[in-house]
């Protein structure tokens, strides 16, 4: 197994034989929080000129079951538009090279993930920068773009139907323990399938205050893992961005940044499209099914895989326990907050 | 010896978090011991209050089995008694009752005989108790 000093250096070799320049390894430092790829921030000198850049490594286990290619392909086609991603610049599938494959992104400087450390006035101003962002991703023509060469382009009538029974399989597939709580959603959902969406839409598949870089005065500067773009619904991604598990503690606000009646606002005002509020109930409880399913899987990881990575043994279990309090919020007769509407 | 399982682990944990992290070498490895240093906060919480909450779950189920018999026959499984009170026996008993639970609920929510509403509203104040009972506590 490679040691980080190994990694570095190997890393360095590669990048000098694809740029044909020579490259020097300054710093390497492992990202905590990458739970679907091993993240590297590597600081470089190359032709004595720095340059940072993000290697994002197979891991032997991981908590989202992800294709690189796909996710990689997801970044070369944004990074044509008006969306921010970091630039992708090299996909490795040799698992020789560092042991296993990986790719490499230029790195995004000076940025923050956590909203925490914003004031108010930065909350408003980067939280309405999201949903602008969303409401314009939601506008790409996918195919004009170039996804159809890359991923499953679903008919508008099953864009709901795939997603539920591709979660629905994760979850088969994983469980450790019965989840009789998410069994009873996907029972809900099936009987309330909701209504096809008018456009089919690129869904980042985790649009979430987090996954993005900002910079607290200038706002957002990349969208980051694409690993579960595909191409579906609309509202899929805003139903996701305002699951409860991402404003913990601050209900109402979207990723704790903007309240959810603005969000709709501005998503409406730059997709041009209207919130269909039956459907977006709909997402919004299959948002929460679909969060289970990937924590179910990390804990699956965690059993049974290599690596015992500390944010797998978390996220299967406190973010478990914390999906189900949100679906029986949502569905339970006993709850005084059932989703009913679309700003709760 | 160590007679007082979860104390012990929140002692460690402790440590962990408090004495040891500040002297790992990088970010990375300082913010995943402080995390294993919570997680360790959790399993004491586990260790001290898992079998009974377990078994307080295994009541609930079968008498609900019980209940709705008309709607679901689970057999044997309702009378199945505990062999012992290890984690791997109290988990197993658990995990067959609520799979029976889970078919219970099924048919229950296809059902048209009378009761079969009432009988579901019990079923989710299960869950509630659930979930409220494993709710996780990993503060030190």
């Amino acid at each position: 197994m490679l040691t980080h000093a190994e990694l570095g250096l190997k890393i360095a070799e590669y990048l000098a034989g694809k740029w044909q320049q020579p490259v020097l390894l300054i710093h390497l430092e492992k990202i905590f929080g990458g739970a679907s790829r091993e993240t590297y921030r590597i600081e470089l000198k190359v032709s004595g000129e720095p340059r940072s850049v993000i290697v994002r490594r197979d891991p032997a286990t991981s908590l989202i079951d992800t294709e690189r290619e796909l996710e990689y392909r997801a970044y070369e086609a944004v990074c044509a538009t008006d969306i921010p991603v970091p630039e992708p610049l090299f996909l490795e599938n040799d698992p020789h090279v560092l042991e296993r494959p990986f790719s490499v992104m230029q790195a995004v400087n000076g940025c923050e993930t956590d909203a925490g450390i914003l004031n108010a006035e930065q909350k408003q101003q980067i939280g309405s920068q999201k949903y602008e962002l969303l409401g314009r991703l939601v506008n790409k023509d996918p195919i004009a773009l170039g996804f159809h060469r890359f991923m499953t382009v679903p008919e508008l009538n099953h864009c709901a139907e795939r997603e539920l029974d591709y979660w629905e399989h994760v979850i088969d597939t994983d469980e450790i323990h019965p989840q009789p709580i998410v069994r009873a959603a996907v029972r809900w959902l099936r009987r309330n399938m909701p209504t096809p969406p008018t456009k089919l839409a690129i869904v980042h598949g985790d649009f979430r205050t987090g996954n993005f870089l900002f910079k607290p005065a200038s706002g957002i500067k990349a969208v980051l893992d694409w690993e579960m773009c595909h191409l579906g619904d609309p509202l899929e991604d805003l139903a996701w961005s305002f699951d409860p598990l991402w404003n913990w503690g601050e209900p109402g606000y979207a990723g704790r940044l903007i309240t959810h009646d603005k969000a709709i606002a501005l998503w409406e005002k730059s997709s041009g499209l209207k919130v269909n509020l039956q459907a977006f109930r709909w997402w919004r409880i299959f948002a929460a099914v679909k969060g289970i399913a990937i924590w179910i899987s990390s804990s699956e990881d965690f059993k049974n895989g290599q690596s015992k990575d500390s944010i797998l043994a978390m996220a299967g279990w406190l973010m478990t326990d914390r999906q189900n309090q949100i679906l029986l919020d949502y569905l339970s007769p006993h709850s005084s907050h059932q989703l009913s509407g679309i700003t709760q | 010896m160590i007679p007082y399982t979860d104390d012990a682990l929140r002692m460690l944990s402790q440590r962990l978090m408090q004495q040891t992290v500040p002297e790992l070498p990088s970010a990375y490895s300082q913010s995943d011991a402080l995390l294993i240093g919570m997680l360790m906060n959790a399993i004491a919480d586990e260790v001290a209050h898992g079998i009974d909450r377990r078994c307080k779950d295994i009541e609930q189920l079968k008498l609900l089995l019980t209940k709705g018999a008309i709607y679901y026959e689970a057999g044997e499984i309702v009378d199945r008694e505990l062999l012992n009170l290890s984690l791997s026996e109290v988990n197993l008993l658990r995990d067959q009752l609520i799979r029976a639970l889970e078919a219970l609920h099924t048919c229950v929510e296809q059902s048209d005989l009378p009761g079969a509403d009432v009988l579901s509203v019990e079923i989710w104040q299960y869950y509630e108790d659930m979930v409220a009972r494993h709710r996780i506590t990993a503060a030190g």
